[in-house]
């Protein structure tokens, strides 16, 4: 038999966005390799039908679990109870939505109000580049990709929003920053001028304190601080 | 308690989904007719959180400039792989369009990865061959191991670009059909808690996979099969549903994929003593053998218990030994499965053996529909105004074993023919909104709030679905599948005595996981019934008391559930235009041998 741990989980409950929250403990038995979303479904199953909490893929490719794990922004999908004790040092943990959108319930938080400023920076091609020749690809030079493929890993799970000091209501977040960014970088973007206005407007990178917080916490290990610092240099070659 | 519709929306075309299927279908839509209102559904939090965006591994589609592939290939690929149960006509179309959709996605900003010329990189995939099977073809492009999430940033932001309006959080509950037209759906709005209606003149079922029917499975928590539910609901049949296809290598206990790629690189599979086994079921392929052998051979080890126990999660697998191989393999060749082995069972691949078991991936059943996406009833009419795309129907691409890379390939060619079919008949066929009297969806809803008793929707769901994985999975037999049946009787009584704890509606998780354990019992007997039907064995689907493929059953199954719960199977043939036309090549479209 592996080990099994008692757990001590608090966690945030609300009702809806207007409620105060109010602090909920649970005990709870697992063995080492429990994920947390493993531990909130048990939690549903044998103790509380009524914790509310949301994910979707379960394995970190979609960015729907995302929560405050002892005050860290992480996804519950991923964080297993062992590797949970060794991070913090404790059997107890303190369970949070991300503060960046208001409340539905519990755990859940409402996205589309989050995804509001991902959209405003108009995450697609606004202006392509027609290819070389009807019915045919662009040529990208691979190396040219690799300087900006990184940006294109994320999954908006919103961890770094959480995590940045500066994303309050006025910076539209390390997350909606990259999906810009990346776009200046692709070279089948034509319209470049109606990003950058956006990029140094008073809510983009100039509200960046390069605190580093967005690259130390996201879970596809994006260097988003790297991205912003480059967008805040004029996109000169590093 | 009692439950009322709140509002009514009305729009041209309503889409259930926003996966990949959904919004290329939709984006083909938006560009050809800006002032179409589009309205498209989501369960998940967002469309960027659909399934899709877990796919990894790439998408099938020869290159015109290609010298040594042709589409011929594909299709006969496709045609063998199905282990000659899909439709020909949709095979042909499928594979003709595939590279002008490649085209579609990367001028549209997808970032599929580049050789050194600039060009679209190319793998090769198991089943991917040239000359009709000689030898291996790069046939797939990617964007590294994350090509579907690729399809459905760029398909998003095509869409959003266009004016698409998403109601996300917000689950089509009952479809609005009268006389065989159907004119919208009843959606319950998980974060408002409300129900609404939305009128449309065309409605597409875009609702992904059913893998949550099983214990062990690579699919996301959201997929419970709700399409099916719909359709099967509405009365209408379901197509093939036993052709349920297992990964042999799910990673325990969540099910997570762990790609092919471990045992081309030389991974050996174990049992409990260590024996390296896969040479007693393939002594020349062993762990090389094809998917469907290669997860029949590990369900055997379980079964005659030369298995292992994983205490965590108290599920049966076997081990994968990659402790052989140089560390260069390791953080070279399978760097992302290596991680997901260290990330969910904390164990290095290099000094670890790693527990492995069949797992449920993908249905190839669905919706039936013909090869525009039509939905169909078991006579094979269409029903006006209704469609059905990507994992969630049947046209059928796939027959009964779906070749790795040809579902994200069926997505975004099916969304945008769907698409097209769809701007057609707007065209055609403008008619004023009509507002049918919905007929399920407030019994069904207010006896979830009104039942009362101590049963418990988790404990049923995992009774359910670890039944099915027992079963009806990779072996099946009449006693198995009978016994299934019967257990499923019983926790579909049982689910009548479960009390719903949480009154209020807003992001009432429990209502809809209540709606959702109806809907995944509805699937699993339609696959059950199918699979006791069909008295043989073909791709996916294995009877031990019929191992072998029979040219009698040489069709398609329809299964329909009528209101007292009874099943009715019927059949429809498959379609064998490719065969019939004559002429070069067509021999190799008639009932060939699946091996390998
Ligand atoms: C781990 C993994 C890897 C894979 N890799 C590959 C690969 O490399 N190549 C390949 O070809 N295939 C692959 N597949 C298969 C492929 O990813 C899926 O078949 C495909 O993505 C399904 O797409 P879809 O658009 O049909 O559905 P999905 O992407 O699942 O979308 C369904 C949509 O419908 C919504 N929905 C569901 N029910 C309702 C409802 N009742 N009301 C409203 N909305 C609803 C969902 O929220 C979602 O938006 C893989 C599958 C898995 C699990
Ligand atoms: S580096 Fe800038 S964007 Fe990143 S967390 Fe710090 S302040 Fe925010
Ligand atoms: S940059 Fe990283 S942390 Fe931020 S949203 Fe994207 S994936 Fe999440
Ligand atoms: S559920 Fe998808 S990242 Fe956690």
């Amino acid at each position: 038999m592996s080990e099994i741990y008692n757990l001590t989980l608090i966690i945030a409950r609300r009702d809806s966005a207007d409620d105060t929250p109010r602090y909920q403990t649970y005990e709870i038995q697992a063995g080492p390799i429990m994920r947390f979303v493993d531990l909130l479904r048990t939690i549903n199953d044998e103790q509380d039908p009524t914790l509310t909490w949301n994910s979707s893929c379960e394995h970190g490719q979609c960015g729907t679990c995302s929560m405050k794990i002892n005050a860290r922004p992480m996804l519950a999908c991923e964080l297993l109870v062992e590797n949970a004790i060794a991070m913090f040092g404790t059997s107890t943990f303190t369970l949070e939505p991300l503060e960046i959108a208001p409340v539905v319930r519990d755990l859940v938080i409402d996205s589309d109000a989050a995804y509001e400023r991902v959209n405003s920076v108009k995450p697609y091609i606004i202006e392509p580049l027609p290819p070389g020749s009807e019915a045919e690809e662009h040529q990208i030079n691979p190396d040219q990709l690799e300087y900006y493929v990184d940006a294109t890993r994320c999954i908006n799970c919103f961890c770094c929003s959480s995590a940045c000091i500066s994303s309050h209501r006025t910076f539209l977040g390390p997350n909606a920053m990259l999906a810009t960014i990346v776009r200046v970088l692709d070279p089948r973007e034509q319209e470049k001028e109606e990003r950058y206005r956006k990029i140094y407007s008073d809510q983009g990178v100039y509200r960046c304190h390069t605190s580093k917080a967005c690259s130390h916490v996201c879970p596809k290990e994006i260097d988003v601080a790297r991205f912003i610092a480059l967008a805040k240099k004029g996109f000169l070659p590093e | 308690m009692k439950i009322d519709i709140d509002t009514t929306l009305s729009c041209d075309v309503l889409i259930i989904g926003a996966g990949g299927a959904a919004l290329r279908c939709a984006a083909e839509i938006l560009e050809n007719r800006p002032t179409a209102q589009v309205v498209a559904l989501t369960k998940v939090t967002h469309p960027q959180k659909s399934h899709t965006s877990t796919a990894q591994g790439g998408l099938a589609a020869v290159d015109p400039k290609d010298p040594l592939d042709a589409t011929v290939y594909h299709m006969f690929d496709t045609w063998k792989g199905s282990d000659c149960t899909a439709d020909q006509n949709v095979v042909k179309i499928i594979c003709e369009s595939a590279w002008e959709q490649i085209l579609w996605l990367e001028n549209r900003g997808m970032h599929f990865s580049r050789n050194r010329d600039g060009r679209l990189s190319k793998r090769t995939f198991g089943g991917h061959t040239r000359n009709f099977g000689e030898a291996s073809v790069y046939r797939a492009v990617f964007e590294a191991d994350r090509t579907g999430k690729g399809i459905m940033d760029t398909s998003w932001g095509e869409t959003l670009k266009k004016g698409i309006r998403f109601l996300n959080q917000t689950i089509g509950v009952e479809l609005l059909i009268e006389n065989d037209w159907c004119h919208g759906v009843i959606a319950f709005q998980q974060k408002e808690g409300k129900f609404i209606r939305i009128l449309s003149k065309a409605t597409i079922i875009a609702t992904g996979g059913s893998g949550q029917v099983y214990r062990v499975t690579t699919n996301c928590r959201q997929n419970t099969g709700d399409g099916l539910a719909l359709v099967l609901q509405a009365g209408l049949p379901v197509m093939d549903p036993e052709a349920v296809q297992f990964h042999p290598t799910g990673i325990v206990g969540p099910g997570i994929l762990a790609s092919e790629t471990l045992r081309s690189v030389g991974g050996i599979l174990r049992n409990r003593a260590l024996e390296p086994f896969m040479v007693d079921y393939a002594p020349k392929m062993r762990e090389l053998a094809p998917r469907d052998l290669v997860a029949r051979a590990i369900e055997s080890e379980i079964r005659e218990d030369r298995g292992i126990t994983n205490p965590d999660h108290q599920i049966a697998h076997v081990w994968i030994d990659l402790t052989h191989l140089p560390d260069e393999v390791h953080e070279k060749q399978i760097p992302e499965v290596s991680s997901f082995f260290k990330r969910y069972v904390n164990l290095d691949t290099k000094s670890d053996l790693c527990p492995v078991r069949p797992s449920n991936h993908y249905h190839m059943g669905g919706i039936p529909t013909n090869a525009w996406g039509e939905v169909e009833d078991h006579e094979g009419h269409p029903i006006g105004g209704l469609y059905a795309a990507g994992e969630c129907a049947a046209a059928s691409f796939h027959g009964f074993n779906r070749l790795g890379t040809n579902s994200i390939l069926e997505l975004i060619t099916m969304g945008s023919i769907v698409g097209r079919r769809v701007l057609n008949y707007l065209k055609d066929e403008v008619k004023a909104h009509h507002d049918p009297d919905p007929l399920i969806f407030r019994s069904k809803f207010e006896g979830y709030l009104d039942n009362s008793g101590s049963e418990s929707i988790g404990i049923l769901r995992s009774e359910l679905r670890t039944l099915m994985t027992d079963k009806v999975s990779v072996f099946r037999t009449e006693e198995s599948i009978s016994e299934a049946i019967e257990v499923i009787h019983e926790i579909q009584e049982r689910a009548g005595k479960v009390s719903i704890a949480n009154r209020r509606l807003p992001m009432n998780q429990e209502l809809l996981q209540r709606w959702e354990l109806d809907n995944l019992l509805l699937v699993a007997t339609s696959i059950c019934h199918a699979a006791l039907y069909r008295k043989e064995s073909r791709g996916a689907h294995f009877r031990d008391d019929y191992p072998s493929r029979l040219d009698e059953f040489n069709h398609h199954t329809l299964v329909a559930v009528d209101h007292g719960g009874e099943c009715h199977i019927s059949q429809r043939q498959i379609d064998m235009s490719l065969f019939e036309a004559g002429g070069e090549h067509s021999e190799k479209f008639g009932f060939i041998e699946r091996s390998y």
